[in-house]
């Protein structure tokens, strides 16, 4: 983007972290400089002992653990026996767990791009210049910042269950199809829902790029007679496209992790920890009735590397196919 | 752009660091919370159950009365809904810190007993602390497994058809002891002619209730270490199940999903379901109509294949006080007063004496008092279904994959193979 691009020059000229940032005036030896720059170096890892501290404690130490018990038969209570790939083995041919990864893929394909395109909308129709433009762009951020919360899946239930405003409204339409929530086929279009209304952050991130996009190039546009859809498709497509495949990656992430709206839309303390008939059983649901309802962490870790390896492989196509969409002006690549 | 996506993962990375962090002091905290002695003597004990906010009140009374009797003891409680406290107890129990003394139920012995969680009260029986006299109908020995006490009941129930009364007046059926399959399944469908409401809840996935079923044909649901019927049996049983919700004698399992955690009867749902009998106790404050118990249907005008169930108390082998914890179940189980405030809140009281101490005065109390006096008289209580180590899976499995099939997810055959593949992972580990 235009940018990054400008100001990359600027940035090779920054001090380099070797360099004195407020060095003496006089010409300083290089041993000295050496002991300085230590002890910089020092501080900082001091300043952020805490943070490391708790990374590898409760972050790092657990995921060793959990890769670890992944090849074990772990009941929490005895200890973990070494298996092998028994777990993986086993997890293939459950067919509980080939439907999660179904459900979770059905998610992911439809929510992601769905989530992207409104985002991209309204961030579009955000960019231009309006009274009261602060306001929209606050309005429309809004729910991303209880989205994810508990409050809003309960009320999520609410709204798409039997003879409430969602059944109402579709009711006016002709279509008798029932609450959502209670549906093994519809229940996961109500948590596409709950995940398309929280495009904020996405919209956001469009907006700074759409801002970014040089005027001139529109002028030219209309001056050769092109028209509005024509300088979407050949101008703020292509400007933007570094921010769309950075929105495209952290959502598609996202979407792949997606539990407590899932969890409690699908009935939590209900019984049935994932909906009717495992309808919004997504795998990361099914990660924790088996790791904490069927006390099995050992399968649990299996399946949680399992994902890591599956959105680490998602993310490498991601990135292999952006050389053919991705543009980067002006710099070559 | 790139410089953004850096900065973005960064401040992500970050906040969930902090987070976590902040996750782990509350864990901390938890943990440390178990502190149990000061220095005058006065000890502390954990106690934790599961029900609802009624129940709670119930019980904080009797604790309040039992630190009066005991000043040097204090009780400190927690309580969450059935499923909920599971998974705490699991986790505590697993790392280390189970409450000292807790609810229990028949189909946790074993589990808990395999994961070396009980502590064997028998010692504090001959310690003098705990008294395992007094009992009705051979509660003492409900707790027993392998010779050792793992908890002692602290009130009997037993599985009925809890009914909505003014559907089955309107209906006009009054179910009496003895009544066959045929003649239920032959209620159900006047209920759904009369009053335009399915009979029945959805009883095909009720554990409980099929394996009384069973035992009604010389099998049950559990043998000590495995499953006692065939797949031909819950085929059988299953076919049946699939025809009751497509001609609508058996709710809308849709509809059932969706009022969770309420119950299809006090939702308007369904006339009756098959459940234990002081779940009319519950109902009655969930629902607007007055609910009653009808008798289990049988196969030979006779057998129900019944028995009591039972909440019990157990406590933890981790607990540093035995004896307080001994202490405590005999003042709950034991004390008249007790049984005044609990009610029949987790069944008919298990001794003579709570059991004489509480007369229900109204309706609905008087209802299960009737309801467990007529199976003592008609004679159909019989020993409990052994309950083996994992045994709670297969339960939920059941129920699961019942739903799976009445909403139409799966065929018969189909849920017959994933219940038996479920159960025998369970059972096995």
């Amino acid at each position: 983007m235009g940018s990054a691009v400008t100001h990359a020059p600027a940035r090779e000229g920054l001090p380099r972290d070797s360099e004195p940032r407020h060095g003496p005036v006089k010409s300083p030896r290089p041993a000295d400089l050496k002991r300085r720059g230590r002890r910089e170096n020092l501080a900082g890892y001091l300043f952020m002992s805490p943070w490391i501290a708790g990374f590898l404690l409760l972050t790092a130490g657990p995921m060793v653990a959990s890769l670890y018990f992944a090849f074990t038969d772990y009941n929490l209570f005895d200890a973990p026996k070494w298996i092998g790939l028994d777990n993986f083995s086993e997890m293939f041919g459950d067919p509980r767990w080939r439907h999660s990864v179904r459900v979770t893929l059905w998610y992911v394909v439809v929510g992601t791009p769905i989530k992207l395109l409104a985002a991209l909308g309204v961030a579009l129709l955000l960019a231009q210049k309006r009274r009261g433009q602060a306001f929209y762009r606050a309005a429309f951020y809004a729910p991303s910042l209880i989205g994810a919360s508990v409050s809003i899946a309960i009320v999520w239930k609410a709204i798409f269950s039997d003879d409430a405003v969602v059944d109402r409204t579709q009711q006016l339409f002709g279509i008798h199809a029932g609450g959502w929530t209670g549906d093994p086929d519809l229940i996961i279009y109500s948590l596409v829902a709950l995940t398309v209304w929280q495009f904020g952050a996405p919209m956001v991130i469009f907006l700074a790029g759409l801002k970014q996009v040089p005027r001139e190039l529109y002028e030219a546009a209309n001056v050769d007679g092109a028209g509005k859809l024509r300088q979407f498709w050949n101008i703020t497509l292509p400007m933007i496209s570094p921010v769309l495949f950075f929105n495209v990656l952290l959502e598609t992430i996202h979407s792949f992790q997606i539990f407590s709206s899932a969890y409690i839309v699908g009935g939590g303390a209900g019984g049935n920890a994932c909906g009717p008939a495992d309808g919004s059983m997504v795998y990361t649901c099914y990660l924790y009735v088996q790791g904490f309802e069927n006390s099995r962490m050992g399968l649990a870790s299996a399946m949680a590397w399992m994902l890591l390896v599956a959105v680490a492989l998602v993310t490498a196509v991601l990135f292999w196919s952006q050389k053919r969409w991705v543009h980067y002006e002006e710099d070559g690549r | 752009m790139q410089q953004n996506g850096h900065v973005d993962r960064r401040t992500v990375l970050k906040a969930a660091g902090a987070s976590l962090a902040v996750a782990g002091l509350g864990a901390t905290a938890t943990a440390c919370g178990g502190g149990t002695g000061s220095g005058d003597g006065t000890v502390t004990i954990r106690y934790s159950w599961w029900g609802a906010d009624d129940r709670a009140q119930r019980i904080n009374k009797t604790i309040a009365l039992f630190e009066k009797k005991y000043p040097k003891i204090k009780v400190k409680t927690d309580f969450q809904p059935y499923t909920d406290f599971w998974k705490k107890f699991n986790t505590q129990a697993s790392g280390g810190n189970p409450p000292d003394v807790f609810q229990n139920a028949i189909g946790f012995l074993r589990k808990y007993d395999a994961k070396n969680v009980l502590l064997d009260l028998s010692e504090q029986v001959e310690a003098g602390n705990l008294s395992m006299d007094g009992f009705r109908a051979g509660l003492d020995k409900f707790g027993e497994i392998d010779g050792k006490l793992l908890g002692v009941p602290v009130g009997s129930n037993s599985m009925a058809l809890v009914i909505d009364k003014h559907v089955y007046t309107r209906a006009g059926i009054s179910p009496e002891q003895g009544w066959t399959w045929d003649d239920f399944y032959a209620a159900m469908e006047r209920i759904r002619d009369k009053t335009g409401r399915a009979g029945d809840s959805g009883m095909y996935g009720v554990m409980y209730l099929y394996d009384l079923y069973l035992r009604q044909n010389g099998k049950a649901f559990f043998t000590e270490d495995g499953l006692g019927f065939t797949e031909a049996d819950l085929t059988e049983w299953w076919t049946k199940a699939e025809k009751g919700v497509r001609s609508g004698i058996f709710a809308d399992p849709k509809k059932v999903a969706q009022i969770k955690p309420k119950s299809a009867v006090s939702a308007e749902l369904a006339g009756s379901e098959f459940t234990w009998d002081n779940f009319t106790v519950r109902y009655t404050s969930e629902g607007k109509s007055e609910y009653g118990l009808a008798p289990i249907p049988t196969t030979d005008g006779k057998k129900t294949g019944q028995y009591l169930g039972s909440l019990m108390l157990s406590a933890s082998k981790r607990t540093q006080h035995p004896k307080e914890v001994a202490q405590f179940i005999d003042f709950m189980v034991h004390d008249p007063e007790v049984a005044k405030i609990m009610g029949y809140d987790r069944g008919v009281p298990a001794t003579q004496a709570q059991y004489d101490a509480f007369t229900p005065t109204d309706e609905v109390n008087k209802a299960i008092a009737a309801y467990e006096e007529s199976l003592v008289k008609a004679g159909v209580l019989e020993t409990i279904t052994p309950h083996p180590n994992g045994a709670d899976i297969c339960e939920a499995a059941f129920l699961r994959i019942g739903e799976e099939l009445g909403l139409g997810k799966r065929s018969v055959s189909d849920a017959v193979k994933q219940f038996f593949t479920e159960s025998k992972t369970a059972l096995s580990s």
